[in-house]
């Protein structure tokens, strides 16, 4: 760089560099538009106190300086026209967008005594408290409901990562994960981690290029078939089948660990039997996946130990026969001995808000204030008592049933944070029961059409406008100090807890003493404390944390009633529930609704990631939706020509339930028979095309991925 | 003379379209239609052996810049330190010749005049990387001098023909 001539200030100026004299300061902060999983460390350019540009922070761990396209578009999310700017309150209709500005004294007085009046009209639990995105409160947010009185703290977790995870703990009674550098194969099951976090999709490029042999397993093509030794394209829906073709191959070749089933296992003969009814033919004909890759896959699988089995966080889940599917398929794990093995899938220590990095924390104390038998039952108790036996939280998807029947206690109050009521199946439903609510609370970052229905909105500050503790599953954490001022008159969602928690729930000290204190109590355990965190502003790397051992298990057993691994499970067996993982067909399929089939012939699975938008959250920001400016239904170019269907083509997508007008996308991202929709538009909401009751019976999981549906072409 | 190019692995690339938005970001683009960094998608093959790949494409700063030669007013420039193509806005008259003689669909106009990719040259003098470069999530994207990448492309690919001689050899 030496013969580089000097920069001309124009250049510095333009070229947006940090140099002494430049008035550009690099301060760290992260990105949470997407989950927890991820959250890529942010070099925030500071001029004037304005953010300018944003880089990746090259010391976080986790994202080494990369970002993905809504995180490099951050600029336009925190700056956003659409921020709500100031309190405010409801002067017209409900939903008629009619608000006028109040200050925060006033706003959290009204809301306060609103929630203090219906707890002693028809009690605490008349009032939910619901955490969407992003997911930093909810801790302080579960507690003050219950330190309110409400066992109703529940959250968009309902229909995101939670039931992937009770499907294995039915099994495992804990949830594992693959570690794709020390696997010698890798069987990806409906993930694609290049569209949802970028330290995932460095790991397994990684893995490609050393050669790891890859099994996927997805009705959709992604970044990572191309790279896949074998595809297995399943009819959506369909995973149990496969798992259980996957499994008689296994079982019958002798490749199962036989010492690990002996030892460790409950229900292996019941499993045994039954998966003999499912040779490859059968699974094939199911599947629709050729049997040679059935029998390729299985002896790859079984036979390259360790391998590990990688999951997306929902998409196996996100069926009505979702849990049944999800415990066949990780059934395989430790059919085959790779449960909590090096290479395997591997237990971590619960960390701190999804991410384990071998701290342990007190958060599961902290949030409970209240034990649950002090309490009322929660929504959802009756309908997804497997659920309610298992998560610390109520099932959101029964709100809007329990707001509409007023069974077995009334629902008349919500204090929602970052509230998405086109997350709910018919989510037309869902609005239309927020409407029917007495008092309903929103805070939020942008006047969404879901803070709109509310009585009072509450502005949030972003992630560069606050402090927060984030810990990465790398080791690595980091409590992030506001890079700008908070912008028009937000406030960070805790600091807004703690406030109304003051007024709410008075005789919690802890929470009354502030965001920090309750941090420093939750953190306890770690030896860290936020006085020696905030000495790192990019962020602490975790020296010589112990990691939990392999094969715990040898050491107390499974955390599950037998103290084994269930193939049968006794928690279901105990609900009166099958306790064998019986394939069923989804609700609505080619097989078990061909009267329905006959008049909507095309697989709709909706919310795969695109690479711009995350859920609604990015929809505003002009940089993303220009790279996709119109919503699109994927369909195979077969099934496209079949109706006359070019690019851009305005066409109907709908079911027996309703109609969305959407454009023509033909690709080979979805195969013959499959069409695929991004959700949560507000112009062409495809959630509004589900029966708000097309749910899994055992953990109230949407089925959003797999139901029939037409497409036709319309006149320009 | 020096002359740095991006380099691009078309197997990493996801089409995650980060290095576009990194783009706009960095020099305060609208976006849509104007934007100096674009990724396409090509489709090869129907189901069930259908392949989809990206690739990420801007200015490519030309060693023999045909904008550069079809400029009535000088606008555009080769940089002597390292064959950066640079456009002076002040002299450009708006003609579109060189959107004609692009054969990347490299240059943009903003405001009347043209306007593309610098390679983020201020950054690049500072010892920073481009906007691009630095947060493509698989390292798909990269830069450096041309006899640098493509002697690294070089050593990749006689690597990937050796172990494919060595095992062919060994059955």
């Amino acid at each position: 760089m030496n013969n580089k001539p000097a920069l001309s200030p124009e250049d510095i100026r333009v070229g947006k560099v940090p140099l002494e004299g430049s008035g550009i300061e690099i301060r760290k902060t992260i990105c949470d538009i997407c989950n927890p999983q991820s959250h890529c460390g942010i070099d925030a350019y500071v001029k004037d106190g304005v953010v300018i540009k944003v880089a990746g922070t090259k010391e976080n761990l986790h994202s080494a300086g990369t970002l993905c396209s809504k995180g490099a578009a951050s600029r336009q999310y925190i700056y956003n026209e659409d921020r709500v700017r100031t309190p405010l309150m409801r002067r017209g209709k409900r939903g008629s967008d009619d608000f006028e500005p109040i200050s925060w004294d006033r706003a959290l007085e009204i809301i306060s005594s609103r929630l203090i009046k219906i707890k002693s009209e028809t009690g605490p639990e008349s009032v939910l408290f619901y955490a969407g995105y992003p997911k930093w409160m909810r801790p302080l947010l579960k507690r003050m409901a219950h330190s309110f009185g409400s066992p109703n703290y529940m959250s968009e977790s309902s229909v995101c990562s939670i039931a992937q995870k009770l499907g294995q703990r039915l099994t495992y009674g804990v949830a594992s994960g693959a570690q794709p550098p020390k696997a010698k194969c890798l069987m990806v099951w409906s993930k694609n981690p290049f569209y949802s976090n970028t330290a995932v999709a460095r790991k397994l490029t990684k893995v490609i290029e050393k050669g790891v042999k890859i099994i996927e397993v997805g009705p959709l093509t992604s970044h990572l078939s191309k790279h896949a030794h074998i595809h297995l394209r399943i009819r959506p829906g369909t995973s149990g089948a496969l798992a259980l073709g996957l499994a008689n191959v296994i079982i019958n070749e002798g490749l199962y660990d036989r010492d690990f089933v002996e030892k460790w296992t409950e229900g292996f003969d019941a499993y045994r039997a039954y998966v003999m009814e499912f040779p490859p033919s059968k699974a094939s004909e199911i599947t629709g996946v050729p049997v040679d890759l059935i029998e390729k896959a299985a002896r790859l699988y079984a036979t390259s130990k360790p391998a590990g089995l990688m999951t997306g966080s929902n998409p196996t889940v996100h069926h009505t026969n979702g849990i049944t599917n999800h415990r066949l398929l990780t059934a395989l794990i430790g059919l085959t001995g790779n449960f909590d093995i090096p290479g395997g899938n591997y237990v971590k220590f619960p960390g701190y808000l999804y991410a384990s990095n071998g701290l342990v924390t007190r958060q599961s104390e902290f949030s409970q204030s209240r034990p649950w038998d002090e309490m009322a039952p929660r929504v959802s108790q009756d309908t997804f008592p497997v659920w309610c036996k298992m998560e610390p939280e109520a099932q959101a998807m029964h709100i809007p049933f329990q707001i509409q029947s007023g069974k077995p206690y009334p629902i008349r109050a919500m204090v929602a944070f970052g509230l998405n009521y086109r997350m709910w199946p018919g989510s037309d439903f869902m609005q239309k029961s927020l409407k029917m609510l007495d008092f309903l609370v929103d805070v939020e970052l942008f006047m969404t059409d879901s803070a709109k229905l509310a009585d009072i909105i509450l502005p949030a500050c972003s992630s560069f406008e606050r402090s927060e503790l984030k810990f990465y599953s790398s080791p690595y954490v980091i409590w992030t100090q506001p890079v700008i001022e908070p912008l028009w008159e937000s406030r960070p969602d805790n600091e807004i807890i703690v406030d109304l928690a003051r007024r709410i729930a008075p005789d919690d000290s802890l929470l009354g003493s502030g965001h920090e204190a309750c941090i420093d109590w939750m953190l306890e355990p770690t030896g860290l404390t936020l006085a020696e965190l905030k000495k790192y502003p990019g962020g602490y790397p975790l020296k010589d944390v112990p990691q939990p051992p392999y094969k715990k298990y040898e050491d107390g057993g499974f955390k599950t009633p037998s103290g084994k691994m269930e193939f049968t499970s006794r928690i279901l067996e105990e609900f009166g529930m099958d306790p064998l993982p019986r394939y069923v067909e989804p609700k609505l399929s080619p097989i078990s609704t061909p009267e329905i089939y006959k008049d909507y012939p095309l697989i709709l699975t909706t919310g795969a990631r695109l690479p711009m938008f995350v859920h609604s959250r990015t929809f505003r920001i002009p940089w993303l939706k220009g790279l996709r400016p119109d919503p699109m239904v994927d369909i195979n170019p077969k099934d496209a020509k079949e109706r006359g269907l070019s690019l851009g083509d305005p066409v109907s997508l709908f079911t027996p339930r309703g109609a969305i007008q959407v454009k023509a996308n033909p690709t080979e991202l979805v195969p013959p028979g499959v069409v695929n929709m991004f959700h949560a538009y507000p112009e062409a909401d495809v959630n509004t095309l589900i029966e708000p009751d097309y749910l899994d019976p055992i953990s109230g999981f949407p089925g959003f991925k797999a139901l029939l549906c037409q497409v036709k072409k319309l006149s320009k | 003379m020096k002359q740095l190019a991006f380099s691009f692995d078309v197997n990493r690339c996801t089409g995650c379209m980060a290095c576009v938005v990194s783009c706009l970001d960095q020099n305060d683009l609208p976006g849509g239609a104007v934007s100096f960094r674009h990724v396409t998608k090509l489709e090869q093959g129907t189901f069930p052996s259908a392949k989809i790949s990206f690739m990420s494409l801007s200015c490519q700063h030309c060693g023999d810049a045909p904008c550069l030669m079809v400029c009535p007013t000088g606008a555009i420039s080769k940089r002597d330190e390292d064959g950066v193509v640079v456009v002076d806005r002040n002299l450009c008259v708006g003609c579109y010749s060189c959107v004609l003689a692009c054969p990347f669909g490299a240059p943009q106009f903003e405001y009347g005049t043209m306007t593309k990719c610098d390679f983020c040259h201020a950054r690049i003098d500072s010892g920073m990387v481009p906007a691009c470069v630095s947060v493509c999530p698989t390292h798909a994207l990269g830069f450096g001098p041309i006899e640098e990448l493509t002697k690294a492309t070089k050593e990749k690919a006689s690597v990937t023909i050796l172990s494919s001689l060595l095992t062919a050899g060994s059955r």
